[in-house]
């Protein structure tokens, strides 16, 4: 039998960055402002979040997707504090939310009434950083009960990632951790990566996060 | 982690490319992996081979070829065409 050769030549993640593009005009044609938030488990998103739409769901019209593997508990918490829509999405195994999931989630809400975005990821340091879902910008959260040299043991997530949240500084009296060591990490990685230091249990710093997200959702959205 | 998943795409690209002759017809795949791509080598090989050795597919090997950065993509595949050798 005669057996010949294909040329493929074809990205693996070409059908997920399509989709991505087109969540991406959908949300920038609605004035949507996006945020991917990732990290790994534990490190404060959902907190984080929980704060955020006490405060400014209202203000600025939040919406938001989370992901689990199994449970929707994250949905369920974050929907006590807001009225408004919180989707959740089970990935059933998967330890990254994709395109395709973004985009169904999308069906579900009410663009017109929605200014500002927010995909909670799966809690995993290494997966979503390859999935792009559409949104604006990636935003890494870690706490300082983690190492200060995670950015440089996940480096992809930090390089992806416009954003970073160092959570749980009330903690910082009873650890040994090093702020300024962990920055600099960072910042190895990516130098251009804006910190926040936030305590979403105490709400120390949360101010200048909360005025960040107003000026974004004021910014106009970029395509 | 992610590597079923992106074999699972692999798999679909194969599929879509061994158009006319069909899945069962793909004697090797090649995949183009970087050393940025995020993928745990021995991992993906193994997602792919199971994928590989059931329908509609027929045991063809996989190929894995350097790439760079964070390429990642299905380079060529071996299909047989069902026509007698030259």
């Amino acid at each position: 039998m005669a057996v010949r050769t294909i040329d493929v030549r074809e990205r693996v993640m070409a059908r997920n960055d399509e989709l991505a593009s087109q969540v991406r005009a959908r949300l920038a044609e609605a004035g949507v402002m996006s945020f991917n938030l990732v990290s790994s488990p534990g490190s404060g998103k959902t907190s984080l979040l929980e704060r955020t739409l006490e405060v400014l769901g209202e203000e600025l019209d939040i919406a938001v997707v989370t992901g689990d593997v199994q449970t929707q508990n994250d949905a369920d918490r974050l929907a006590r504090r807001t009225d408004r829509l919180v989707q959740a999405v089970v990935t059933g195994g998967a330890c990254h939310l994709d395109a395709a999931q973004v985009m169904s989630a999308l069906e579900a809400i009410d663009l017109a009434r929605t200014r500002l975005f927010f995909i909670e990821n799966v809690g995993n340091l290494v997966c979503p950083a390859s999935w792009d879902l559409g949104e604006v910008a990636k935003i890494v959260v870690f706490s300082v009960t983690e190492g200060e040299d995670k950015p440089l043991k996940y480096p992809k997530m930090f390089r992806m990632a416009r954003y970073a949240v160092l959570n749980k500084v009330d903690l910082l009296p009873h650890l040994d951790f090093d702020v300024d060591k962990a920055i600099a990490f960072a910042r190895e990685v990516n130098p251009d990566l804006r910190f926040f230091l936030t305590s979403a249990r105490t709400g120390e710093g949360l101010e200048e996060w909360f005025d960040f997200l107003r000026q974004q959702v004021r910014a106009p959205v970029a395509a | 982690m992610h590597e079923l998943s992106l074999a699972l795409e692999v798999c679909r690209i194969a599929e879509l490319h061994a158009q006319p002759h069909g899945a069962g017809a793909v004697r090797a795949v090649a995949v183009e992996i970087g050393d940025d791509a995020g993928i745990e080598v021995g991992n993906f090989r193994f997602c792919m081979e199971a994928l590989l050795g059931a329908p509609p597919f027929t045991g063809p090997r996989l190929e894995v070829l350097p790439g760079r950065g964070d390429d990642l993509r299905v380079t060529y595949l071996e299909v047989d065409d069902g026509r007698p050798d030259d």
